[in-house]
């Protein structure tokens, strides 16, 4: 894998970042805290970076402003050298792909209709929606003849499948993605997992995908951001988080999945014994 | 009996219709009307609670009530814009109905619509954002069609509201299915009562079905299930509005206020003026006040009022003279001061009277009221319950002195009762009441003259004063019907045995007239 990670630091090297985020403070009417706290991050186009925190560090609020689900207080977002702020909300998020936990798949639409939506939304015609509709159908490897069908009918990791499709529909070169395998069984996760990070590869798409899991992130993402009480506190890659170097408290983050491999390692060599 | 059911099925097509209609039209302004509120309340929670606290209260006003509040605001706001605008409009009938209605049919959809579009799955309104739909198109691809099957749930419970409520809207004069309801209660016609109530519970059944046919269309995403339901709506209006489009034209309105003798009359007035060729509608069961301002506005163009009434109610007057001067002045005063023709009296009077069984009276001696002022020490005296308050009683007083050993306030019904059992020797009733004969009462004479009379007369509207086909159907019966007739007509619709509906009291009266 080409090490593609730069710690740059906003405007600094700008155009050849997909995302430049610069120095965003949110803070939410509900709280005296700031959601965001100055918050700066490039990304350069091609690379998957997971946001890891706990709940409440401020990740999916970050995620959510790039798309403009959120407004900041100040700062500025471009994207491919493009300030969102002047581009209405609708037509950047048609831009965008965005899948989520929830996945909010619409109940009263076919699995055809709901990948189609954005598509539509952008007035391409029937028949390229059907065409696209039956690449992506394959692309997230289901059966065609499940265009047909209700939301209701697909098993939860289906309806992901069918979620992340629907963000790909419109060609989208950046990819939001907050816990989007975050309710599934781990058989199923680990293979979507997997499925998504091949078609990040062969899309060239840019991804920022939040999970509290810090061995997907390890697993899945060319470089992982750590954020604390709206904070980012480390940034690097996973190798580079979980080195010597970092501080203790994001070390001790980072190296759950180690631990808990050893315990694994552990427990099954000490059945094997008895 | 099997004579009021076909009476009552000649009137269904009419009131029917114009219960649909009426209906139909409150349920769309209210559908207009909550829709757009109930989208507004659901994004903007700080609306919510001032817009479903309003449609509540709305609904806490008894039907009645809010339908008859909207005659003098109504009354009001026509007199500022015909001032302002030289536009005015009718407080009576469609218009106050539709408006009340309306209001009444809100809070369902409201509350509905609101719970609906706040119930719509998040992630579902989430990811509509997140696909790139603007707030409209999320609106009317996601979230209407999710929210769809409750809010049409509360569009059911408003429409069946709606169409209950409509049969209130006969004292404001428009024509419902409560027509039915209203005479038979006056009239006493259980039968009327019943037909009304339950066609407009069948009306209902059937719109609800209809709607609920669209609600489980839209759960389940069936066009064809929706297609039906709402087509069968539209037709069914569709229909009542050409069947009340025909009478329409060049008809003439009599107008009745809400008791027998009234009915009787306005049937008596419609079948002399069908007899001219005239086409007829009535608007039956007005309130007094209404009857005459309906008649004034031309709204109504002929009924029939009384004398003393008129000449308090309406003129102000305080003063009581004659019979026959009192109705000269009225007649003077309503042609200069309203434009309005007293064509003439009927020949009876609908007054206050007092009254005695006959052997009682004759036992007593007592034929008059100054022969009462002598023995009332003795005699207890029952009265309705409003009576002892009217200027009339404190005129009797003073003009004979009337000082009765007991005096007890009754219902109607009850109060002849008591005097049928000698419970007490003197009613209040009055004169044209059908019991005189049936109870075989005397009504005391007034040689003083301290009763105001209450002489039946025909009044037509301003503009139908030189109207000839009203002329040639109704002048014959000026000084036509004694009281013994109207007595004798007013008993065969009151009486509980043997009923009359009030048309067949009206052509027996007719025969009567005609010897």
């Amino acid at each position: 894998m080409p090490n593609l990670v730069r710690r740059s630091c906003g405007a600094a090297d700008g155009s050849a970042d997909m995302i430049d985020i610069d120095n965003l403070v949110l803070s939410y009417p509900s709280s005296t805290k700031p959601a965001l706290d100055h918050v700066s991050l490039s990304i350069p186009e091609g690379q998957l970076v997971a946001l890891v925190g706990a709940s409440g560090s401020g990740k999916t609020t970050l995620l959510k402003t790039i798309n403009r689900l959120n407004d900041p207080q100040s700062g500025t977002i471009s994207l491919d050298g493009e300030d969102v702020s002047a581009i209405p909300g609708p037509l950047l998020r048609r831009r965008i792909g965005y899948a989520f936990q929830g996945i909010g798949l619409f109940p009263h639409m076919s699995v055809a209709e709901n990948i189609g939506i954005t598509p539509q939304l952008l007035g391409w015609s029937k028949p390229d929606i059907a065409a696209r509709v039956r690449e992506l159908l394959a692309l997230v490897d289901l059966p065609a003849d499940f265009a047909a069908r209700t939301p209701a009918m697909l098993s939860g990791g289906q309806q992901q499948r069918v979620g992340v499709a629907r963000a790909l529909a419109a060609r989208p070169k950046i990819m939001l993605m907050d816990e989007p395998f975050g309710a599934l069984d781990p058989l199923t996760r680990d293979a979507l997992g997997q499925s998504y990070r091949a078609l990040h590869e062969r899309l060239g798409l840019t991804t920022i995908m939040v999970t509290h899991d810090v061995q997907e992130a390890v697993l899945l993402a060319d470089r992982i951001v750590v954020m604390e009480a709206g904070r980012i506190v480390a940034d690097g890659t996973p190798r580079e988080l979980m080195s010597e170097k970092a501080e203790p408290r994001v070390m001790e983050l980072m190296s759950v999945p180690m631990r808990q491999a050893e315990r694994v390692q552990a427990i099954l060599s000490g059945a094997a014994h008895v | 009996m099997s004579e009021q059911i076909a009476s009552a099925w000649r009137l269904l097509p009419e009131y029917l219709s114009a219960h649909i209609v009426l209906s139909a039209a409150a349920l769309g302004a209210g559908l207009l009307i909550a829709l757009p509120l109930a989208v507004l309340a659901a994004r903007r929670p700080a609306f919510a609670w001032p817009l479903l606290s309003f449609a509540s209260l709305v609904q806490t006003i008894p039907g009645l009530a809010l339908l008859a509040l909207f005659y003098p605001l109504l009354l009001a706001l026509s007199a500022l814009s015909g001032r302002w605008f030289g536009v005015t409009f009718p407080a009576l009938g469609f218009l106050p109905a539709l408006l009340a209605l309306t209001l009444y049919a809100l809070l369902p959809i409201l509350r509905n619509g609101v719970t609906g579009l706040t119930g719509v799955d998040k992630a579902a309104v989430e990811a509509a954002k997140g696909v790139g739909m603007t707030p409209m198109q999320s609106l009317w691809r996601v979230e209407a069609p999710l929210a769809a099957p409750v809010v049409m749930a509360g569009v059911r419970t408003a429409a069946v509201w709606t169409i209950g409520a409509a049969t209130l809207a006969t004292p404001i004069g428009q024509t419902s299915l409560g027509n039915y309801i209203f005479s038979g209660l006056q009239t006493e016609n259980w039968v009327f009562v019943l037909f009304g109530c339950a066609a407009s519970a069948v009306l209902a059944f059937i719109v609800d079905q209809a709607l609920g046919l669209v609600e489980t269309g839209t759960a389940l995403r069936d066009a064809r299930r929706i297609v039906a339901g709402v087509a069968a709506l539209l037709v069914g209006t569709g229909l009542a509005v050409t069947g009340l489009a025909r009478p329409n034209a060049a008809s003439y309105v009599v107008g009745a206020k809400n008791f027998s003798e009234q009915y009787i009359l306005a049937e008596l007035f419609a079948e002399r003026l069908q007899a001219e060729g005239a086409n007829v509608r009535q608007k039956q069961g007005l309130g007094s006040a209404i009857a005459w301002r309906a008649l004034v506005s031309d709204e109504i163009d002929v009924y029939v009022d009384y004398s003393g009434t008129l000449w308090a109610n309406v003129m102000g007057r305080t003063d009581v003279p004659p019979r026959d001067v009192m109705l000269a002045e009225l007649t003077q005063w309503m042609k200069e001061k309203r434009g309005v023709t007293v064509l003439g009296s009927l020949g009876f009077e609908n007054a206050y009277a007092m009254l005695m069984r006959r052997a009682r009276a004759k036992e007593l001696n007592i034929r008059s009221l100054e022969d009462l002022s002598g023995k009332a020490g003795n005699l207890a005296l029952g009265a309705d319950i409003e009576f002892l308050d009217r200027p009339e009683w404190a005129a009797l007083q003073k003009a004979y002195g009337l000082a009765f050993r007991d005096k007890r306030s009754f219902n109607p019904t009850f109060m002849y009762r008591a005097l049928s059992s000698g419970e007490v020797d003197v009613i209040s009733g009055f004169s044209s009441d059908g019991r005189i004969i049936a109870d075989d009462l005397l009504a005391l004479e007034d040689p003083r003259h301290a009763i105001p009379s209450y002489d039946a007369v025909i009044l037509l509207a301003p503009k139908r004063a030189d109207d000839a086909l009203l002329q040639r159907a109704l002048k014959p019966l000026v000084g036509a019907i004694s009281v013994d007739l109207m007595r004798a007509a007013n008993l065969s619709v009151d009486r509980d045995n043997d009923k009359s509906t009030p048309l067949a009291a009206a052509r027996a009266l007719e025969s009567q007239i005609r010897k």
